[in-house]
């Protein structure tokens, strides 16, 4: 287990170095970038875009730029007050030694802007991810072991309808039934808030805190909720049909046992290592989600990103955000040998 | 469509009598799996929906109205007889635009499957079949594309792709964007045809076509890919509704398909800011996405129902 | 009825999800009583048992904390989360704390808790800063108004108005003088003694020119108005300053003020971070009305009054909170809803919802300033070189006069921008110089005539025009098809203009093309791919116009030939106009009568050369709670240029 372990750790190095090259390639082929003018005056002027150019290094070209990326530019001179004279050493450390650059957006270190946001980030996707296993995990078992039953109906049912729903869509009508249209009759207010994580000036509240994430934890959750109880379901009845379950059942065990004590535990095995594959949402966050409830978190990070050419915060997102990916597709594995006792790695 | 009509009456009359004969039936295998298929009662209202849906999209050509021809006389009509899906701010008939839409929304979903199949089933092919150093390389790039976070990457992709001039291939048009969301998605095909071949190739007819001489390229396609084509179908299906969503959430972001081309999801994405007054224009794409989407879930389920001898097999030893 | 009945239902459904043990009908309290907290008590606990709602925790905070303030045996409780075993507390009556609860909103910030005013401000993005000169999105300026001063502003009317200044500079004061004979001049500000920053340092004639040497910086400045013309700046006394220009520059009134620029103090700003880059542009240190009191990004910004801003008693609301609402449809409903009280720049459809909703009004600008444009590339798609390269379509003056021929600009703006554009035809239609041009009229039987003489005829039927004998060197034949371009940002009304105008060009025989892209990408450098800058695009439709009343620099930056090379300017359709060239040379004088005149003489000139068709004006103005007073939307300034003005009325 140990010798897998650091296999594929070893071979998520190349991966990681492939993925960054392809990503650093795609984020610097696009035209338009940082120098274009921002908003409504949309001029820079020649001199202070040559200037600029230089001072971010966007003058070389693209390997050049892209060892500087990853290992920095401290060992070489630079041009940092941009006159067109390399005349004193760099002072980026590159990302190998954890320097991913200062946003051009708003001048800010790229890391501190991620530390900034990503908590909100964890915070809901987390409190998404559980109540989506709360909620799946019990509707998919009894489903399947209430096969045809007017509850499996419902659920599945409910479960094809959840996937087909457009997620900002459903979004958009939360946003109006809750808060648009229903009122709290004690107060009159709007039932539940438009966005945010809190009321402004109210310090924390547990309640407050609450109320501000059901809409979005709502919205977030009912894609995965109807896929996990799906998945669930079918890989309960495959359980259901094993030779061990009737076994348990032939030995007179009762049914609530068996179920849940047996078939449960090893439906959920494959469930688990779905979930891991889902972890890195964790810190990408839902995009969709955030926009509408105006969540400061990843993905509109990103999003504002993209839109505006900020390469070192792209960069850092993507290539942070594959490792996550690996991570957790190893994590799945493991965690998928470790609780199907079948599964050997040499 | 009557004849699906019929087929699913036929289906719930005679369930009981069905599953005997499913004990004793040397047919063919399409003949088969189309026999399962229809026991799937989601599956065959997921098809006459789609049916409907795929005909009113063809038959549109002979609707009165332009999809992209303004008529400012008209601006906003909530649902009449003659607009029976109301007018968009330009007067345009939102009934045609959102059947012209359904024309772009699965022209992209049908092309993603394509690429999706053209990358994926050679890639599964090759690796599984030859093994080694072979299988050792693709199997990493898939991993690789596996571990790009991918609503980032794809917004990434539409934001260039759409920016970029291509050969033969227009800016930002309808084939920009399937390439895109195909490009973020041959992966799960790859993979699941990988293991098919990596099981298969052992078997003993694979082996006997070997002694006989039976070239590599013939054994893939002739003896091994048809064992597979029932878990690519089942893929196949799900990737288009999968599409149809990519594309509207695109749309949403500003980096979809552009107006005045109508999509579900230009159109849906359009109307949130008239939900409130005018929410004609978001509930009929928001209905059509609902309904393609649903319909698709629930005939890839019937056809993996169908191609899968293990369920009949329990459901008929079951009851 | 039914929504009553709903709202209940979710609500008990709400409690029966919280509090299951509570679903059994709690005993209800009538007359007030005083409690003593014990072990695994908590308010909203309290609540539910003696007032049968757990919402209503915060009439008992609030009540106990008003008894508290004047009986010091009960305990104020500062956070509802915690309470302390052996507190006194007030629980009310069930009457008496649905009283309260009706007048308790915790969404509705108008009370904070002490009883301070507040507002909301949405804007749709995290700003980068405070400063307007770095990025100017609109919400770094409006930001800057509320924590920074210049000497000057404009005012919506198009007046100047003083800020930091004590007097405006003219000719006639002695403020002004000129040098006829070397073409020079010398401006000198006086500024007032009486305003210091939030830490109590005065504001003095050193912070300016700090301000400005950094702006100036070749390393670490940006580009500024009026940069090219100032030679330098020199201290006379702590609040006297002299300008010494290298030209005549009439512009000089708002050089240290308007929109973009704010005077940055010396003893807080690192210079060695450089202008565009220091700390202080996202922690600034105020002069002007509020303090920047704590920035979550990408989530809120809030602030507090500033107590040492110079206007007494100033400014009326205690605080303000600027929050990030990405999507304008949750905007738009926030505001409808009364929790935010100013949305800045709604579309036009979003500022006809608000002219309905009882509790929302809506400000628009008295004057115009943003004009929709078609910009014709009369240079060949690619090239920067309208003469030796010609497009082979739009070099034509005829077929650009046909184009705005056969434009309905009126139907557009009545219905597309409902009726919050209104037409215009030349960059000279506001104060102070407006210039006599007629409108033009649309006439799409005339416009194809034009079509039709210039050599482009529709022989094949095929309803697209191809070239017979057209002037502009395009072979026989070529088909009169074209690339309509867009920016993204404006949003679906610009869009569905775009459409509008494609099938009116459409119906004289002109095919377009349409096409969307990002600002970063239309209006990117040359190299980085700018599709203006590179020329890569046939007729494109944008807005813009000049902040102030001064159009020197916004006419020389668009007409200018020297602004046609790429990055010099915005002459993207490389016009090339020598009568032009000295038209506008002859616009750098003080005299503003003779101003005037040059400038009708270039209004003529444009009309007849239609380099750019300009079409109607954009739409600017802002939503804002009926509770708030004193906003007035200006398009020579952000909306919040008075903040320090506003009231609340409740």
């Amino acid at each position: 287990m140990g010798r897998y372990i650091a296999r594929r750790l070893l071979q998520a190095i190349p991966m990681l170095f492939m993925i960054s090259v392809v990503l650093f390639a795609l984020v610097n082929i696009a035209p338009g970038g940082p120098l274009s003018g921002h908003g409504r005056s949309r001029r820079i002027r020649p001199e202070k875009a040559e200037i600029l150019k230089r001072q971010f290094g966007l003058d070389k070209p693209l390997p050049i730029q892209y060892v500087i990326w990853l290992v920095g530019n401290d060992w070489m001179r630079v041009d940092a007050d941009g006159d067109g004279v390399t005349e004193s050493y760099g002072e980026r450390r590159g990302i190998l030694r954890g320097d991913f650059g200062f946003s051009y957006r708003n001048r800010q270190p790229v890391l501190e802007e991620i530390a900034d946001r990503l908590p909100n980030t964890i915070y809901l996707m987390g409190v998404t991810l559980i109540v989506v296993g709360i909620i799946a995990i019990p509707l998919g078992a009894i489903s399947a072991v209430r096969q045809y039953s007017v509850f499996d109906i419902v659920v599945t049912t409910l479960s094809f309808m959840g996937q087909a729903i457009p997620e900002f869509w459903l979004g958009l009508i939360l946003i109006l039934i809750f808060y648009a249209w229903l009122n709290n009759p004690f107060t009159g207010a709007p039932l539940l808030p438009s966005g945010g994580m809190q009321t402004f000036g109210m310090g924390f509240a547990i309640w407050d805190r609450i109320q501000h994430l059901i809409l979005p934890v709502t919205m977030g959750m009912v894609g995965w909720v109807a896929w996990y109880s799906r998945f669930l379901r079918s890989g309960m009845l495959d359980v259901l049909h094993q030779d061990y379950v009737r076994t348990a059942r032939a030995k007179g065990l009762s049914e609530h046992l068996v179920v849940y004590r047996h078939a449960l535990k090893n439906a959920v095995i494959p469930l688990v290592t779905i979930f891991a594959l889902d972890l890195p949402s964790i810190f990408a966050g839902s995009l969709y989600v955030e926009l509408l409830f105006s969540w400061p978190g990843m993905g509109r990070l990103y999003y504002q990103a993209a839109t505006g050419r900020d390469y070192p915060m792209l960069m850092a997102i993507l290539i942070i955000g594959a490792g996550f990916m690996i991570t957790a597709n190893l994590l799945a594995d493991i965690a998928y040998a470790y609780l199907d006792p079948r599964i050997r790695y040499d | 469509m009557t004849k699906d009509q019929v087929e699913a009456g036929q289906k719930e009359q005679n369930s009981v009598s069905v599953r005997s004969e499913e004990m004793h039936a040397p047919e063919g295998m399409l003949g088969m799996v189309w026999r399962r298929f229809r026991l799937h009662p989601g599956a065959v209202a997921g098809s006459i929906v789609l049916g409907m849906l795929v005909l009113s999209i063809i038959l549109v050509t002979f609707s009165p109205y332009d999809p992209e021809i303004s008529d400012i006389g008209s601006r906003l009509q909530p649902p009449s007889w003659e607009h029976p899906f109301g007018t968009d701010p330009l007067g345009r008939d939102v009934l045609t635009r959102v059947l012209y839409g359904g024309r772009i929304s699965l022209a992209v979903g049908l092309m993603v499957v394509a690429i999706t199949l053209v990358i994926g089933v050679p890639v599964g092919a090759v690796a599984g079949y030859f093994g080694g150093w072979v299988d050792n390389v693709l199997m990493r790039i898939t991993d690789a594309a596996l571990s790009l976070p991918s609503l980032l990457v794809l917004i990434l992709l539409s934001a260039i792709l759409r920016e970029v001039e291509l050969p033969f291939v227009e800016r930002n048009n309808v084939v920009t964007i399937a390439v895109v969301i195909g490009l973020l998605s041959w992966m799960t095909v790859a993979r699941l045809v990988r293991a098919a071949f990596l099981a298969i190739r052992e078997l003993d007819f694979i082996t006997a076509a070997h002694c006989v001489g039976v070239s590599n390229s013939r054994i893939m396609v002739r003896h091994i890919l048809p064992n597979v084509v029932g878990p690519i179908i089942v893929e196949s299906t799900l990737e288009v509704g999968y599409a149809i969503m990519e594309e509207s959430g695109l749309s949403f972001l500003g980096f979809g398909i552009q107006p005045p081309t109508p999509s579900w999801g230009n159109l849906l994405s359009n109307a949130q800011e008239h939900m409130t007054k005018h929410p004609w224009l978001a509930i009929f794409p928001g209905l059509m996405i609902f309904l393609s989407i649903i319909s698709i879930n629930y005939i890839g389920d019937g056809v993996r129902d169908a191609f899968d001898p293990y369920k009949v097999l329990k459901q008929v030893g079951e009851v | 009825m039914t929504k009553k009945l709903l709202n209940l239902l979710v609500v008990i459904s709400m409690l029966a999800i919280a509090a299951p043990v509570a679903v059994a009908a709690p005993p209800v309290q009538d007359g007030g009583q005083d409690y003593v907290v014990v072990k695994d008590d908590w308010l909203s606990k309290l609540s539910d048992k003696y007032l049968g709602n757990l919402l209503a925790y915060p009439a008992i905070m609030e009540l106990t904390n008003q008894k508290a303030a004047q009986d010091s045996s009960y305990a104020t409780i500062t956070n509802p989360d915690l309470i302390e075993v052996g507190w006194k507390i007030y629980i009310p009556g069930a009457t008496e704390a649905q009283t309260f609860m009706a007048a308790y909103s915790p969404m509705a910030p108008a009370e904070g808790p002490q009883g301070e005013t507040s507002i909301v401000i949405l804007v749709p993005e995290d700003p980068t800063g405070f400063n307007g000169l770095v990025t100017d999105t609109g919400y770094e300026q409006a930001l800057m108004e509320l924590v920074l001063l210049g000497l000057t502003d404009i005012d919506p009317q198009g007046e100047f108005y003083l800020e930091l200044a004590a007097e405006m500079p003219t000719v006639e004061n002695g403020g002004v003088v000129v040098d006829e004979d070397a073409w020079t001049m010398d401006v000198t500000w006086k500024m007032r003694d009486d305003v210091v920053w939030a830490d109590g340092e005065p504001l003095t004639a050193d912070d300016v020119i700090f301000t400005w040497n950094a702006i100036a910086d070749p390393e670490g400045g940006i580009w500024a108005e009026g940069l090219d013309y100032t030679d330098s700046i020199e201290k006379v006394d702590d609040y006297t300053f002299v300008v010494h220009y290298n030209t005549v520059y009439p512009n000089y009134r708002i050089q240290f003020g308007g929109e973009n620029f704010a005077v940055w103090p010396e003893h807080y700003c690192d210079a060695s971070q450089g202008f565009v880059a220091w700390d202080c542009n996202r922690q600034p240190l105020s002069s002007g009305p509020y303090i920047l009191e704590e920035w979550a990004t990408g989530d809120y910004l809030s602030f507090v009054r500033n107590p040492a801003y110079f206007e007494a008693g100033k400014p009326y609301i205690d605080g303000v909170v600027v929050r990030v609402v990405p999507e304008q449809s949750v905007s738009k409903t926030m505001m409808v809803e009364g929790d935010a009280d100013l949305h800045i720049w709604p579309s036009e459809s979003v500022a006809n919802d608000y002219l309905v909703a009882p509790n929302v009004d809506l400000s628009v600008s008295p004057s115009d300033r943003w004009v929709m444009r078609l910009f014709p590339n009369l240079a060949a798609r690619g090239s920067v070189d309208p003469v030796e390269n010609p497009h082979p379509i739009l070099s034509d003056v005829q077929v650009r006069q046909a184009i705005r021929m056969g434009i309905d600009v009126d139907t557009i703006v009545d219905e597309i921008f409902l009726g919050y554009s209104k037409p215009v035809w030349t960059e000279f239609f506001r104060p102070p110089y407006i210039c006599d041009i007629t409108k033009p009229e649309y006439d799409p039987a005339a416009a194809a005539a034009l079509l039709e003489e210039a050599g482009w005829i529709d022989q094949d039927g095929d309803g697209t025009r191809e070239c017979h004998g057209c002037k502009t060197g395009a072979e026989e034949g070529y088909v009169m098809s074209m690339e309509l371009t867009i920016y993204a940002e404006y949003g679906e009304e610009l869009e569905l203009a775009q459409q509008l105008v494609a099938e009116m060009l459409g119906d004289i025989g002109i095919n377009l093309e349409l096409s969307m892209f990002e600002g970063t990408i239309l209006w990117a450098d040359y190299e980085s791919g700018g599709i203006e800058q590179q020329g890569d695009f046939d007729l494109d439709m944008w807005d813009d116009g000049y902040p102030g009343i001064d159009p020197t620099d916004h006419i020389w930056y668009y007409y200018y030939s020297e602004a046609a090379e790429p990055d010099w300017g915005w002459n993207v359709g490389r016009w090339i106009n020598e009568d032009a060239d000295a038209l506008i040379d002859e616009t750098y004088y003080l005299d503003e009568e003779y101003r005037q005149e040059m400038f009708c003489e270039l209004a003529a000139l444009l009309d007849e050369e239609l380099p750019q068709i300009l079409l109607f004006s954009a739409f600017d103005g802002a939503g804002y709670s009926a509770r708030l007073q004193g906003v007035q939307a200006t398009v020579n300034d952000m909306v919040t240029w008075n903040v320090a003005d506003w009231k609340i009325v409740q």
